[in-house]
This record gives C-alpha cells, sequence and structure tokens, in this order.
C-alpha cells in the first residue's frame, strides 16, 4: 500500500514551503514518526516525520525546490 | 544540529532533596602578623592612607553642602553628595585585592570605590605607564591643571590628577574625568579600572555581567565588580543578572576556551540602609543578604558575609572570590556589612535610626580601629598616624582650592556653543568590519537556510512585473539576516543574543541557520531576563565588544525600561564621548495577540534623547539600515514590524542590493510623487498609505508618500520640501496618537512650512486604547480607508466624499474622557 508523505497545514498565512534537505534517499526503509524530509516556509524549518513504515518508493519534489501546502512530497511504500 | 541537554522523566521524578551549604559569616580572623607578611608594612600603612583620603575628600563635600565651607574655602556645591562615611573599609579593602586593570562598577554611593581604586592602581602602576594615562586624557589637559594650579600640593602627580579629576567630575566642570557631564553619581575613568558608578540603584549589576562576558570572550585576566548596595537586592535586575552570569549554558554547551562563567563579583557593600528602610527586618525577606546566593546557583554564588569595617578581611574575602572567579568557576557574591555614619544625602535628618545606635557603630570606626591596630602592632607610630592625617587634609585642601575657583576650572562653554551638550550624544563613528573570523562553524555559503535566500530573486518581482511569493523573493526577514549574519561572520567582536535566537533562529526567524555557522560564545539563547539582556549588552559593548541583542515583542521594552533609557540611552553623553555603546537593539511590533503584544512604542523610544531609532519598511532598508546600525559605534534601536517580515522588495529596481550595503540614516525615501497630498508614512504604515493614494487617485488626488525610515536622525529637508509643493500634510504611523512622534513631526513642519500650508496637518494613528486583538486589529492601526477618510474630510471636504472608516470622533470630547 501506497502512503504519500503530505506537506502539512503551516499556518494561517503560508501557502508555500522549500524542500531543505531529504534526509531519507528513495529506496531507504523508514520507520513511523523517523524524519525523512525538512522543509522551510519563510520562518522555520520543519522536520517532516514518515507517516508509516515502509520503503521510500519515490521523491517528487527536489531538494531546493518549492512546492505548496498539501502537496504530495514522496511516497513510502 | 539542536543542543542536546536531555531531560529524563525519570530523573525529574526521582525523590531527592535540594540541599544548601553552610554560608560563612564573618569567618574571617584577625592576623596582623600574617597581614605584615602578606601585605608588607608600607601596604598596610597605605591602606590607612588611602582611607584617610577617601574620608577627608567626602567630609569636604559634606562640609560644603552643611555649611558652603571647607577649610576656609567657600562654595555653594549645588549637586547631590551621597556620602560613605563609614564604609572606607569595604572600598579600600576591595581595590587591595584588585590589579589595576580589574573593573570596578560603582554603587549609587560610590566616591569612595573609584578614589580607592585609583588610589591603588596608581601605587601599582610604573612612572612611565602612569605619565602615559595622564597625558593622554583629554591631551594632557586635566595633569597640565594639576601641574599649573595644584603642583606637588596635591599629593604624587598621580594622586593629584586623580583627585582633581573626580572632584572637578562632582563639581560638573570641564576638567572633570567626563567634562562634568557625569557628575557625582556617574563618574569614572577607566585607565584606573574604575568603570561607571550609577545613579540608578543596582544599575551597575548587568553592565558589570556583560564588562566580565567581554573579558571571558577575550582571554582577558581581569575581573569585575558589580559594586552594589544592600538595597539593591530589592531590584529585579540584580536578580537577573545573577542568573544571566551563572547561566548553565557556559559549562554546558560553550566551547573551550570559552567554557566559563563571566568573571563577576556581586560586591554588596550592606550598610544595612536604602536610603531610609532598612533592609534586614523590615524591607526585605533575608535575615542575611548572603543568603541570597543559596537561591541562584548550586554554587551559591560562594558567598559570604564579611566585616566591612576591617579593610583587612574585606581583601582577603575579595582576594579568595577574585582566584575563584578567574578560574572560570564565578560568579560570586559578597556581603560586606558596615555601617553609614553619614545620611543618606545631606537632607536626610536620620528619622529612620536612633542616636544610641548610631553612637554604638562609633566604636567600629574603621579608619579610627585601623589606626589604633597599626599603632599596636608597630606598624606604624601614632606621631606618624598624625603626620599622615594632616598631610592628607593638605592634599584634599590644595585640590580643593584649585577646583573651586571658577576661572581656574570653568564649566563647559555652552555659551559659545549651545548645542555642545547635545553634539555629545551620538560619535557617528562607523566601523567597516574586515577579513572574516576565526571562529565560524561552517562556512556561511554552505548553509542550508543562506542557500534558500541565495536561491531567491532579489526583486519582487518576476520577469512580467507580477509579484513574487515571500518563498520565491528576497524577503525583509531575508534582508535582515543577510546583514546581521554579513556582521557575525565579519567582525568577531560581535554578539548576538536574546529569547530563542540561537535553535529556534529568534522568535520570527531571523536568525534562521546562524547557529550552524555561528559559535556558542557568540550567538546563545538568553534569559527570559529583558532587562539583563540590555544591560549586559550595555556592559559588553563599553568594555570593548559590540552586541546586537533583541527584545522579541516591543512591548516588552517595559521590562527594561532603566536599561534602555537611563543606560543605553545615556552613557555616551553622560561620559562626554568617552564611553562607546555599539549596541543594536530589535524589537518588533506584532500583531493578533491584542493588547501586550502589538504595541508601536517608537515614539516612547524616539522620546527619550540618546538613542539612534528605525523603522524600515522594506527589504532594501531593512538591509542597508541594519547594516548602518551594526557597522555603527552608536547605539540603535531597531523597531520590525511583524507584518513585514515577509514583504518583498517592489521598490528598488534591482532587488535588494547583494553583499554590503549602508543606507545612511536620516534621509526619507520618496514612494511616490504626488502634487496634492504629502502623507509622510513611518514604518508598515507605508503599505496602506499607497493603497489610499491608488483610491485617491480615483477622486483627482495624486498623494506623494514619504516613508521616515529612521525617526532619530530625522530628515525635515524632504518632507518640508514636499509639503512646501503639496501644502498639506498627514502623517501615518500605528503609534497611539497621544504623545507620538507624529505630533513633534506635525507641529515642526508647521512652523517651517506655514506659508505655504493649505490646512493644519493630521496625524492619524492608532487610536488612544488598547490594541484589541487579530479580528478587531483593522479598527486599531490605521487602515487605507482610515487615511483616505481624513485627507478627503479634512484637506477635500469639498469633494463631499463618504467616510468609510470608523474614526469620526469628536478630539475633544474624547480627550475630556480621558480617552
Amino acid at each position: 500500500m501506497a502512503t504519500e508523505i503530505l506537506v502539512p497545514q503551516l499556518g494561517n498565512e503560508v501557502t508555500e514551503a522549500e524542500i531543505t534537505e531529504w534526509v531519507a534517499g528513495v529506496g531507504d526503509e523508514v520507520s513511523s514518526g523517523e524524519v525523512v524530509v525538512v522543509i522551510s516556509t519563510t520562518k522555520a524549518a520543519l522536520e517532516i516525520e514518515a507517516p508509516t513504515d515502509g520503503t521510500l518508493s519515490e521523491i517528487r519534489v527536489d531538494e531546493g525546490e518549492l512546492t505548496e501546502v498539501g502537496a504530495v512530497l514522496g511516497v513510502i511504500e | 544540529m539542536p543542543k542536546q541537554i536531555p531531560i529524563d522523566p525519570g530523573q525529574t521524578y526521582a525523590a531527592d532533596t535540594v540541599r544548601f551549604a553552610d554560608i560563612p559569616v564573618h569567618a574571617y580572623r584577625s592576623d596582623l602578623a600574617g597581614e605584615r607578611d602578606r601585605w608588607g608594612d608600607d601596604r598596610l600603612r597605605r591602606a590607612l592612607r588611602d582611607m584617610m583620603i577617601v574620608r577627608e575628600f567626602e567630609s569636604m563635600l559634606h562640609a560644603f553642602k552643611s555649611t558652603g565651607a571647607y577649610r576656609g574655602i567657600e562654595y555653594v556645591y549645588k549637586g547631590p553628595a551621597h556620602l560613605s562615611v563609614g564604609q572606607e573599609a569595604a572600598a579600600v579593602g576591595s581595590a587591595m585585592a584588585l590589579a589595576p586593570h580589574d573593573q570596578i562598577f560603582g554603587s549609587h554611593r560610590s566616591h569612595g570605590e573609584m578614589i580607592a581604586k585609583g588610589l591603588a592602581a596608581i601605587a601599582a602602576m610604573d612612572a612611565g605607564a602612569l605619565a602615559a594615562i595622564t597625558g593622554k586624557h583629554d591631551d594632557g589637559r586635566l595633569a597640565r591643571f594639576v601641574a599649573d594650579h595644584i603642583g606637588d600640593a596635591g599629593g604624587s602627580a598621580g594622586e593629584a590628577f586623580l583627585l582633581t579629576g573626580v572632584l572637578a567630575e562632582i563639581f560638573m566642570r570641564d576638567a572633570g574625568f567626563n567634562r562634568g557631564m557625569g557628575g557625582s553619581m556617574h563618574a569614572f575613568f577607566t585607565p584606573f579600572g574604575a568603570y561607571p558608578n550609577n545613579a540608578i540603584v543596582g544599575g551597575s549589576s548587568g553592565i558589570a555581567v556583560g564588562a566580565a562576558l567581554r573579558a571571558q570572550l577575550t582571554g582577558s585576566d581581569a575581573v569585575v565588580l558589580a559594586n552594589l548596595g544592600d538595597g539593591s537586592t530589592g531590584c529585579g535586575l540584580i536578580w537577573e543578572s545573577m542568573n544571566f552570569a551563572g547561566m548553565g549554558q557556559f559549562r554546558t554547551l560553550w566551547q573551550p576556551p570559552f567554557d566559563r562563567h563571566p568573571p563577576v563579583l556581586f560586591c554588596f557593600t550592606n550598610n544595612f540602609y536604602a536610603m531610609g528602610g532598612q533592609t534586614r527586618g523590615e524591607t526585605m525577606a533575608w535575615d542575611r543578604l548572603s543568603r541570597i546566593g543559596a537561591g541562584v546557583g548550586p554554587a551559591q554564588l560562594h558567598a559570604e558575609t564579611v566585616d566591612g569595617s576591617n579593610p583587612l578581611a574585606v581583601a582577603d574575602a575579595v582576594g579568595r572570590k577574585t582566584r575563584i572567579l578567574r578560574a572560570g568557576e564565578g560568579p560570586a557574591l559578597l556581603d560586606i556589612e558596615c555601617y553609614r555614619y553619614s545620611g543618606h544625602s545631606t537632607t536626610d535628618t536620620n528619622a529612620y535610626r536612633s542616636r544610641d545606635e548610631m553612637k554604638a557603630w562609633q566604636a567600629h570606626d574603621p579608619i579610627a580601629r585601623f589606626r589604633a591596630r597599626l599603632v599596636e602592632g608597630g606598624v606604624i607610630t601614632a606621631e606618624e598616624a598624625a603626620a599622615l592625617e594632616e598631610a592628607v587634609g593638605a592634599q584634599i585642601e590644595a585640590v580643593t582650592r584649585a577646583v573651586v575657583d571658577r576661572q581656574k576650572a570653568p564649566a563647559i562653554d555652552i555659551k559659545s556653543n549651545p548645542a555642545i551638550i547635545g553634539e555629545m550624544t551620538f560619535n557617528g563613528e562607523t566601523v567597516a568590519p574586515t577579513g572574516r573570523a576565526g571562529d565560524l562553524l561552517i562556512d556561511p555559503a554552505d548553509s542550508k537556510a543562506m542557500q534558500s535566500i541565495a536561491r531567491k530573486s532579489r526583486s519582487g518581482f518576476d520577469a512580467e512585473g507580477g509579484l513574487l511569493s515571500p518563498m520565491r523573493a528576497v524577503t525583509l526577514r531575508d534582508a535582515l539576516s543577510e546583514a546581521i549574519l554579513h556582521h557575525l561572520v565579519h567582525d568577531e567582536s560581535l554578539i548576538a543574543y536574546g529569547e530563542e535566537c540561537r535553535d529556534w533562529g529568534g522568535a520570527f526567524g531571523v536568525h534562521r541557520g546562524f547557529a550552524d555557522i555561528i559559535p556558542y560564545h557568540r550567538l546563545f539563547n538568553s534569559p527570559i531576563s529583558e532587562a539583563a539582556i540590555v544591560s549586559t549588552a550595555v556592559g559588553y559593548a563599553l568594555a570593548g565588544g559590540r552586541a546586537l541583542v533583541e527584545l522579541m515583542y516591543a512591548d516588552f521594552i517595559g521590562r527594561a525600561g532603566d536599561e534602555i533609557f537611563n543606560q543605553l540611552a545615556k552613557w555616551q553623553a553622560m561620559s562626554a564621548g568617552e564611553l562607546r555603546l555599539p549596541v543594536v537593539l530589535r524589537a518588533s511590533v506584532g500583531s493578533k495577540y491584542g493588547a501586550q503584544h502589538s504595541q508601536d512604542w517608537s515614539s516612547l523610544v524616539t522620546h527619550v534623547p540618546g538613542l539612534r531609532v528605525i523603522y524600515p519598511a522594506t527589504p532594501a532598508d531593512a538591509k542597508g539600515l541594519m547594516m548602518t546600525a551594526l557597522a555603527g559605534n552608536d547605539p540603535t534601536m531597531v523597531f520590525e514590524s511583524q507584518r513585514l517580515y515577509d514583504r518583498v522588495e517592489t521598490f528598488e529596481a534591482g532587488g535588494v542590493p547583494e553583499g554590503v550595503h549602508g543606507l545612511e540614516f536620516g534621509t526619507a525615501a520618496l514612494r511616490r510623487a504626488g502634487d496634492d497630498v504629502t502623507i509622510l508614512t513611518i514604518g508598515p504604515s507605508l503599505y496602506p498609505a499607497l493603497d489610499a493614494a491608488d483610491e485617491l487617485s480615483s477622486h483627482g488626488l495624486e498623494a506623494e508618500i514619504i516613508d521616515a525610515r529612521t525617526l532619530v536622525p530625522f530628515d525635515y529637508a524632504t518632507l518640508v520640501g514636499s509639503v512646501k509643493k503639496t501644502g498639506r500634510l498627514i502623517i501615518v504611523s500605528e503609534a497611539v496618537e497621544r504623545g507620538s512622534f507624529a505630533n513633534t513631526i506635525a507641529a515642526n513642519v508647521t512652523r517651517l512650512a506655514f506659508a505655504d500650508m493649505k490646512a493644519a496637518p493630521v496625524v492619524l494613528g492608532a487610536p488612544n486604547w488598547i490594541a484589541p486583538g487579530a479580528d478587531m486589529e483593522d479598527s486599531y492601526a490605521p487602515q487605507p480607508h482610515d487615511i483616505c477618510d481624513a485627507i478627503l474630510g479634512d484637506f477635500f471636504a469639498e469633494k463631499r466624499v463618504n467616510r468609510r472608516g470608523l474614526r469620526d470622533w469628536d478630539i475633544i470630547d474624547m480627550a475630556k474622557r480621558g480617552i
């Protein structure tokens, strides 16, 4: 089963975030609660945890790129 | 990498007992033979003489205050005289244990402290070093005054220099150490290690901690004494300062060689009375002042109570504490008990203490007792002691006779330059940082946060002229970050701190990523101690460093009121320009939280002379003004609107300049040209004014918008030029209207451009009540429709445009109701 890693709601006025660093790479085993990616808003950096156990099968937004609240950052299978 | 000081729940909830060690009280045992071996007879005789000098000096001041004459010299001294008669052993004993480069920061009652430190330093210096100091001070003018008018009668050249410099300062003469700008309560002379004394009770505590932090970071072996009175234990700042100096992070997080505590000794001269309030038993909770050390940290501040009537007991204790401090194991606290015979001031009638008590203490007169002991011990004969006393009297008389003479020692010449005092406020110096700090943790170019900014557009517009989001263009927050990081990277003397300044990156992210680059000792989280944050910055700066500190919300200025208004704003002028205070103090103006987190207090800070005040509204200005602030040698208060942190650059064609970009203070910016009305904006009011100007265009009116950018200094020339063209002025700011700086501007422009004005100026600020919460905020900070209402209603009533805002109140009625 595939689980998407989403950009969470980051506050009333925040709509965009930048991918600061992928801590996990494609093919890595990750467990629920483990930090897989760090994103940044205009104000702060935020660590995004894996929502489930599995393998990071896909990275959809690369480091340094911008994305929006609700977007899919990657997929865990 | 976030810090790791794990909080273990198991350990936290384990049953335990908080233990305290005993605090020694008068543990010193008199041993004259041992003290003679330790100090030598000559030093003991000098201690007696130094106490006599302090006593005679203050007796002279007392004589002038009470009788208008001293030894036949008539003089009316109008200034204050907070004398320390009876406390001489504390001052002289402390000084005995200190090296010339050790620093004392004075108390409210510090003539004796300063004289004793000076005398000890002079005696310890060789003639060449002393001559270099006296020759350099004020280009040798004071030394020449002493040579011409006092000569040998004033004692040695060094002593006469010291006593003349202090007395001339107390008598507010140009020859004083600070040209009379400090006076009795703010005198100092740093080459002798006598740093500013402070008229504000407890005021020296945080300043001394800051100076000690400077010694810690520069590897100096100097120790710093915060001289305080027992009454100051009731002041919040001293508690904040003791905690600051004892912060755990010095040992847990700072890296060698900085992993030590600032070498500061909180040195309480406990004379049992805080003016007239009796500390023990009446106004304080403690039974022994030294007890308070136990509450501050596990080392209990190495607190002790010592006999302040015996200079050798004091010297012994101070000496032992300085060894602890030099080992980095401080801070320390001494409770030096002694009795003040003189009143608090010369108007004191001793209504708060009994004659019996005063009489009982006469038997403990430090000078009489020490003199008797030295005579008994054969260190000095009775005749020699009497001759010493007579010579001291003649010495003080000679100095006094020269200084009271207004022909020989005049005050500064205010008549020939009426602004002479004002010109001492700022030095205007700029120090451009060069080179690169050697202590960086990583290359800033490798910082993720800096790379993120580097990827952004410098301009707020894309190629088609569309507005970019704050994730795609450099914001005001980013611009501040760039300016600050540049200085932190290129200036090792600069330190930055405040609440959440490190891991969090500042509550609003301006320091984001800095923790990866700047080591702990130059970027750290402070306790929630606004007074100590500012006070330590003052001390760090006047000891030769540079500090950037943050108060998070401007509303917290109240917590640091004395430190901002009486210390940071005053010391440059009170030192007649001798001291430099390169401190940049940031505070954000909030929104959403309501009354205690949304106030624009720029007018409050502007009102008190001594601070440069800037309020940038655009990213390019934020960078330029911050860089100028950090490069300057004058204290600067920076207001930052939280609503503007995500603003991108929409004025500068090339966007936010890269690299070094300084912007001159006191230069207003023309944001929009127009002929019908001038809108002066302060801070974030620029943006509603721009929207208002668009709307006014639809009514056939063209507004000219000028952004003040800096309030101190302020650019009247640009504003008056515009008003002469348009004939109408409205000033928009988020400060409450009553007492707003905008009213000062309006009044001055009216005087300067009256002939060209078609209407009285209008000030549009926040109303005279609390800032409401987020949902009601648009009824508080001026909105575009409020600006249009004011302009169309007051200046162009003939257009008969309906009001859209709520501000239609009767000023007279509101004022009568107190709102």
